[in-house]
């Protein structure tokens, strides 16, 4: 009898799916994924199912308390907590998907041509690294950000081009090891071009380690994304951030405890997933580690 | 050890020269008349044509690309970083005035997180695949995604608001200057908790994890497993054999923290008000006080320079295997 052939992403999934944890987090990521996506849809107006809009001005009821109509209480202009937070995640989200993506190709495609030609390609690419590792992130962010005015963009490209580094670092160390395995002779053998190597038999294979630095690179976005709307130069006002309803709860500490405590949790909760996400895919992926 | 001495340090230059080179690209390539880095953009409304003009000779805008980076490279080097626009004082005088209230309040919580950190990375280590080595990994994880800002906001609520324990901020209190010898120090330590605890809970679960991986991989070295098959007892193999090597790698958190810990002092001293180089430089962002801005830019990217490249020499003193390796 023949067993059906398991391919790696399967025994990875399967490994995966037995911590608890992690399905938790996968869960509940999706869960804040649909909330962001049907915003306009769950919180806009009386009608809907929180029946505010993020920028919905309730004059009678500013900083007010937790109650059955505001579930999370109102901000100092008297808008509905619950549903700022609601749009605040598709900002959260938006952001932290693509500063992510933004690092993943550029890292990807830099770790990739270290990798592949070594020797001065290499060694130029690694001095890069090695002084964009010299800026303090934030730094670098801020300034971007403020002088490039800010916008989910300037804060992407910002993200984007201060954390490309440890996905290129482990897609070079990725490459260097594939690149003397057999299928990769045979594809240069069988007369294939630097490009096509690359990019349709390396990279495909090197994949694995740069997701989980790409879900640790996430959870660091949306930190990252806070603090600089935390810090009054996010995403500008109107748009509801999470960053930015405690900084107006920072005014307000004295008295409003639901500014800040929901918001925080919700950050914390959605970075925390996107890190127990990665550390587990990473265990999930290592042989090791059976 | 000379070569790979020699060779470190020509690699530090060439990084000195991409840090400067990176500076001055993003500078240039911010949108808008480069004049204002010098007159600031009111400035360039404000000043007539011919006034402009003279100042864009002075500081050789009018000249090409290549020439205007040299010239400024001779004025980081010179440590010439200009005036600032603010209060027209030398840029250098103001970040060494401030320079002081950073290293105390990120000194203090660096040798937290460390003391800290590490005990607790190479305990649970030494437990590996008990449940306390799970519990603790896990913990570390849940420490490392809690956003400092946050976790500001909460220790103020509680410990200054409601318990009415600990100053809401400041560096000291109003009545500063009336209090005695000791008293001052009593507040200006009571000034420091909430901030230090802020900059090092996260550091500390950084120094554990770093830590915990190290002991792991010294553990499954052969010379462990012969200390073992000798007959040590599993005490003294970790005391003499495991602990001292595996701390070695630690060094290299010296050079990989200091960015991360000016990071956090942006945060934590524009929440805190603590007098330091981090709301400094996020107050001259606001304002755009350009020269503060590129002199703190490149003095924290050189000082990292200089710790990774000190956390470089020191490792290969300590572990012989990295200067002989080749790269």
């Amino acid at each position: 009898m023949t067993k059906a052939a398991v391919g790696m992403w399967t025994i990875t999934w399967r490994r995966f799916r037995r911590s608890r944890l992690a399905v938790i987090a996968l869960v509940y990521v999706g869960f804040v994924a649909l909330l962001a996506i049907a915003a306009p849809m769950i919180a806009n107006s009386s009608k809907s199912l929180i029946p505010f809009g993020p920028n919905d001005v309730d004059a009678a009821n500013r900083l007010h308390p937790p109650d059955a109509q505001h579930r999370f209480g109102t901000d100092e202009l008297g808008r509905d907590v619950l549903a700022r937070m609601i749009h605040g995640a598709r900002v959260s989200l938006t952001v932290g998907i693509l500063a992510t993506a933004m690092a993943l190709v550029v890292g990807s495609f830099l770790g990739a041509m270290a990798g592949y030609y070594g020797g001065a390609v290499d060694w130029l690419v690694s001095r890069l690294i090695e002084v964009v590792l010299c800026f303090p992130l934030l730094f670098l962010a801020l300034a971007i950000v403020a002088f490039f005015g800010p916008s989910v963009w300037t804060i992407m490209i910002a993200l984007g081009l201060t954390t490309w580094t440890s996905e290129a670092r482990f897609v070079r160390g990725e490459f260097l090891r594939i690149r003397e395995m057999e299928f990769a002779y045979a594809a240069r053998a069988s007369g294939a071009r630097d490009a096509r190597i690359i990019f349709r038999h390396l990279l495909p294979n090197a994949l694995a380690p740069v997701l989980v630095s790409a879900s640790f690179g996430v959870a660091y976005a949306i930190l990252t994304e806070s603090a600089l709307s935390f810090l009054g130069l996010g995403v500008p006002l109107p748009t509801a951030t999470w960053g930015s309803i405690l900084a107006s709860a920072k005014q307000f500490i004295e008295y409003a405890w639901w500014l800040v405590v929901f918001p925080g949790v919700a950050i914390f909760l959605t970075v925390a997933a996107f890190n127990i996400i990665g550390d587990r895919f990473r265990d999930a992926l290592d042989p090791r580690s059976e | 050890m000379l070569t790979y001495v020699v060779r470190r340090l020509l690699y530090g230059v060439l990084t000195f020269f991409g840090i400067t080179i990176a500076i001055f690209v993003l500078v240039h390539s911010v949108p808008g008349d480069p004049i204002t880095f010098y007159v600031g953009t009111h400035g360039a409304q404000s000043l007539s044509r011919a006034v402009l003009e003279e100042i864009r000779h002075e500081h050789h805008l009018d000249e090409s690309l290549f020439r205007q980076y040299v010239w400024w490279l001779r004025g980081i080097v010179t440590l010439d970083f200009g005036n600032s626009f603010i209060d027209h004082r030398l840029v250098t005088e103001r970040i060494a005035e401030k320079m002081p209230n950073t290293i105390i309040l990120n000194g203090i919580a660096f040798l937290v997180a460390a003391l800290l950190g590490v005990p607790i990375g190479l305990w649970s280590a030494a437990r590996s695949g008990q449940p306390v080595e799970r519990a603790s990994a896990v913990t570390t994880f849940l420490l490392y995604s809690l956003p400092s800002f946050w976790v500001a906001l909460l220790l103020m609520q509680f410990f200054s608001v409601r318990m009415n324990f600990l100053p809401l901020f400041g560096m000291t209190s109003d009545d500063y200057l009336d209090l005695n010898a000791a008293m001052k120090l009593v507040d200006r330590a009571k000034h420091l908790v909430l901030p230090v605890v802020t900059l090092a809970y996260a550091q500390l679960a950084i120094f554990a994890r770093f830590s915990k991986s190290a002991l792991t991989e010294v553990i499954r070295q052969d010379y462990i497993v012969t200390a073992r098959a000798k007959g040590a007892t599993s005490g003294a193999v970790l005391w003499h054999h495991a602990f001292r090597n595996a701390l070695i790698p630690l060094i290299t958190l010296l050079g990989l923290t200091l960015p991360y810990l000016i990071s956090g002092s942006v945060i934590v001293e524009q929440i805190f008000q603590w007098d330091g180089i981090g709301r400094l430089y996020f107050d001259s962002i606001l304002t755009r006080d350009y020269p503060t801005v590129l002199g703190l830019s490149v003095a924290t990217a050189v000082a990292t320079l200089i710790a990774s490249l000190v956390a470089d020499l020191l490792y290969a003193a300590a572990d012989p295997r990295i200067r002989l390796e080749t790269r």
